[in-house]
């Protein structure tokens, strides 16, 4: 069993990179590509500076890499493997990487500052840090800070280079060197040449010379930089055991990185623990209620088959399970949740503004007046949102409960039972319940990664700031990463989801094994 | 135990009731064998169930008779009558039953020590470990090697013969009184067979036990059985000892059974199928005082004209006694509703019949 649990771990694997490489492919195939949603916003602003937006989105994302490319570099930071100069971790967590390497402007040194083009400079190797962590720490940030401002710089003059060119391209009649959207096709401006007599040539040199001089103080702190990078200003990301750093060669063991948000500008780890626990408590509530209620209610179908309970009740739950969520919850909210007609439960959100302020558990207070509590506010909160996740999925559980039981009823080994003498009772949940927990287990397979991505309508009527809401908006969003650590949670999820579900079998029947 | 005038029908959507069995009479006895002959859907299993009260009702009703048990303690009770509560105390205990599925009539998820120790614990006030004991002993009974070890296992884990032995230990392990086996060989192979039959007849031997023997072949009839129920469409056609009905069969239809069966020695091209005899109008003449018009009761015919039916839906219908040890189903005719109509019961066991042929020797004339 142990072995078997251990191949199927690993299975996940690749399984994992496979849904995720998909789901990249379809982000990056999608009208926009990646991040579109966030180059939208920035439409509103004036065109130059539209342009440096975009330039300093690809530059921080690698957007502009080919798509390939961009999936293997975030498969790189997100494997516990990895290869090259290992990471380190500042004093917030945060993964500090070695600088990144600063691309030429275009078209340099082919016919503005010919020879002109500075190489990459080696990083100094006097270079001192401090002695304290928090010397470090400040000397890191000083030269991290510097590159960043030299980086955003330099990518600002290459852009006007670009602007340069374009205005070139235009006012000389050389559309055929634009494409549609306005980028430009470098490969005709070197084919083609350039006519200095016309007046924008001067343009292209003036800023072409600028971006070069640009480039030239980008290396230079990003060659300090690397030196301050190299002296381990903190301490590497590299997993150790007893003190041991798990590394081999090139090759080194590290907690994933899973990026920060493109939407937020945060962590993405930092968002998923924050929506998580929204969402497992909306389904943890809601799950035992949906099979305390819904698994006795198919036992009792299939005991008392063809009355009017069985009738009844599969009407109910077929009827309630017609209900969309959408129409109920927000019914719930006009007339339930709502001060304009019963105003029974909050409208939104999970806790009392001043929920802080009570008392953890209920009472009557010194005046006799009934104090809630903190924990009763969350229940009161999550009431109509749970009840809303919950009535729909009785009527899957109790019907396959009442076909599980109703085939095992007629099964020779319940005749054995009954002819043994033992009690109609004992029968229905010794025999007959015992053996019908198959088909629940597969329901259970189907049902359990839903707990994390399945209450996406009912946290947006509600208002609930949960997984569900988050999975929607990286999805409008085109987060990249944020939607692709949500993939993977989900898709990790399903995947642990059937793999409990086979372990549940082989407990449930021994005709099961996995040996 | 005597099942008397018993009538059982079942629901039918949207048709008229089905008449599962209707006026059946036989009686077992302790040590007795009585083997019930008929093709499927006869009424045997119907016979076996209600006497358990195994038939679910709805859609089953007994609509008739009375099924008398002589219970250990010594009182008669009608078993149709009992309450489920008190059903539940005969079954198991005093009436036990093995079925013709061995693969599939045993929990699939629980261990055999699990499930026999289940039965003796509801019938007997002993503790886990003492049921253990018992359930060892009663598999050690049935032939199953090293059972200490096997209480443990699982029934996939066991072959077919294996898991039948496995039902009568286990229907058994309460010394049960009378045992109704509903075509126990069937599903298994010949080999199979003979030792699980055996098994059977030396555990009778052993405890005095009645035993029901549902079974549609001849051959296990003649190496088992001490009296011998044919029935036919809900009814019981023919009705007498062992060596009576094989060889001096009187209904057509119990000849035509005796007749397709292929003999040794024998050369035939085509066998004589039980048709051929049945709609052999002359076949339904050749009871002893058949010119006064005793005829076989045949539901495909009309009924004679001479007929004085009783009351009730059988009363066309007689099982009446044409020989000391032997009951035919007759028409009831001018001829047999005058007379006494004796219930079908025979104490008679071939073990016990010092002018009886062995076992092997009746086989022989039959396989």
């Amino acid at each position: 069993m142990t072995a078997y649990i251990i191949r199927r771990l690993l299975l996940v694997i690749p399984t994992l990179i496979g849904i995720s490489f998909l789901v990249f492919m379809l982000i990056a195939l999608s009208p926009g590509g990646i991040g579109a949603a966030v180059r939208a916003q920035a439409g509103a602003q004036s065109t130059s500076s539209l342009g440096l937006q975009e330039a300093y989105l690809e530059d921080r994302y690698g957007l502009d890499d080919p798509v390939i490319v961009q999936y293997l570099r975030w498969l790189a930071r997100i494997s516990p493997m990895k290869f090259g100069t290992p990471d380190q971790i500042d004093p917030t967590g945060a993964v500090v990487r070695a600088p990144k390497t600063l691309d030429l402007p275009p078209l340099a040194g082919l016919w503005y500052a010919e020879g002109a083009v500075p190489g990459d400079l080696a990083p100094p190797d006097d270079i001192e840090i401090g002695e304290t962590d928090e010397e470090k720490n400040l000397t890191y940030r000083a030269a991290a800070n510097e590159y960043a401002r030299e980086r955003i710089a330099y990518i600002g003059a290459s852009v006007e280079v670009e602007q340069a060119l374009r205005s070139y391209a235009i006012a000389n009649g050389m559309r055929h060197a634009l494409e549609a959207d306005n980028d430009l096709k470098l490969d005709v401006f070197k084919r083609e040449g350039f006519d200095p007599a016309f007046p924008e040539y001067a343009e292209i040199v003036s800023a072409g010379t600028l971006s070069l001089e640009a480039l030239q103080r980008a290396r230079q702190s990003r060659a300090h930089l690397q030196a301050v990078f190299d002296a381990r200003p903190y301490p590497r990301a590299t997993w150790t055991i007893l003190g041991i750093p798990l590394r081999l060669g090139p090759v080194h063991l590290a907690t994933p990185d899973f990026g920060v948000s493109f939407s937020t500008s945060r962590p993405v780890v930092d968002l998923l623990a924050e929506r998580l626990p929204v969402t497992l408590l909306l389904n943890l509530v809601a799950f035992p209620i949906i099979y305390v209620i819904a698994v006795p209610m198919g036992m009792l179908a299939a005991i008392r088959q063809g009355t009017w309970i069985d009738t009844l009740g599969g009407a109910l739950v077929v009827a309630l399970w017609s209900v969309p969520v959408v129409w109920a919850g927000v019914l719930a909210l006009v007339f339930l949740a709502s001060n304009q007609n019963l105003g029974l439960f909050p409208v939104s959100g999970l806790q009392d503004p001043d929920s802080s302020a009570m008392t953890i558990l209920p009472f009557f207070n010194g005046e006799g007046v009934w104090q809630r509590g903190a924990v009763l506010d969350v229940f009161w909160h999550v009431a109509l949102p749970v009840s809303c996740l919950v009535y729909t999925g009785f009527a899957i559980l109790a019907k396959q409960t009442r076909a599980a039981m109703l085939d095992n009823f007629n099964a020779d080994y319940v005749r054995t039972a009954k002819a043994k003498g033992v009690a109609s009772r004992d029968i229905v949940f010794r025999h007959v319940f015992r053996n019908s927990l198959l088909p629940l287990i597969t329901i259970f397979a189907t049902l359990f990664p839903a707990m994390l991505s399945g209450s996406v309508v009912v946290e947006s009527i509600f208002s609930i700031d949960g997984m569900g809401k988050l999975v929607l908006e990286s999805i409008n969003q085109r987060d990249r990463e944020l939607l692709l650590a949500n993939v993977l949670l989900v898709g990790g999820v399903n995947l642990l989801g059937l793999l409990i579900a086979d372990i549940l079998y082989a407990l449930a029947d021994p005709r099961i094994s996995y040996e | 135990m005597v099942v008397d005038d018993l009538a059982v029908s079942f629901d039918n959507a949207g048709g008229p009731r089905i008449q599962a069995v209707d006026g059946v009479r036989m009686s077992v006895h302790p040590r007795q064998t009585l083997a019930v002959v008929g093709e499927s859907g006869c009424g045997k299993s119907v016979t076996a169930m209600s006497s358990m009260q195994l038939i679910p009702r709805p859609p089953g009703r007994f609509d008739r008779g009375e099924i008398r048990f002589a219970r250990k303690d010594g009182s008669r009770t009608d078993l149709l009558t009992l309450s489920e509560k008190e059903m539940r105390e005969v079954r198991g205990a005093e009436i036990a039953m093995i079925f013709q599925e061995p693969m599939t009539s045993l929990n699939p998820v629980y261990t055999i020590g699990d499930q026999i120790v289940e039965a003796i614990r509801l019938h007997q006030e002993v503790k886990v470990t003492e049921a253990r004991d018992i359930a060892v002993r009663a598999m050690d009974d049935v032939g199953i090697p090293d059972p200490a070890a096997r209480l443990s296992a699982y029934p996939h884990q066991f072959s077919g013969g294996m898991r039948q032995r496995v039902m009568i230990a286990m229907a058994l392990a309460c010394q049960p009184r009378l045992l109704l086996a509903d075509e126990p060989t069937t599903a298994l192979d010949v080999t199979i067979q003979a030792q699980i039959l055996e098994l059977l007849r030396d555990l009778q031997a052993q405890r005095d036990m009645g035993v029901m023997l549902i079974t549609h072949a001849l051959g296990v009839v003649a190496e088992n059985a001490d009296v011998v129920c044919v029935m036919y469409a809900g009814r019981v056609v023919e009705y007498a000892t062992v060596l009576e009905l094989f060889d001096n069969p009187m209904h057509p239809y119990t000849r035509g059974l005796l007749r397709s069966i292929p003999k040794l020695g024998e050369r035939a091209d085509r066998l004589t199928t039980i048709k051929q005899i049945v709609d052999n109008e002359d076949e339904f003449r050749q009871l002893p005082r058949a010119d006064d018009g005793v005829r076989p009761w045949w539901p495909w015919h009309d009924p004679p004209e001479d007929l004085v039916p009783n009351e009730g839906p059988a009363g066309e219908y007689a099982l009446h006694r044409v020989a000391n040890d032997h009951w035919v189903g007759l028409w009831r005719t001018e001829a047999v509703g005058s007379e006494r109509q004796d219930a079908p019961d025979l104490q008679y066991r071939l073990a016990d019949d010092p002018n009886a042929p062995s076992r092997t020797a009746t086989v022989k004339t039959v396989a």
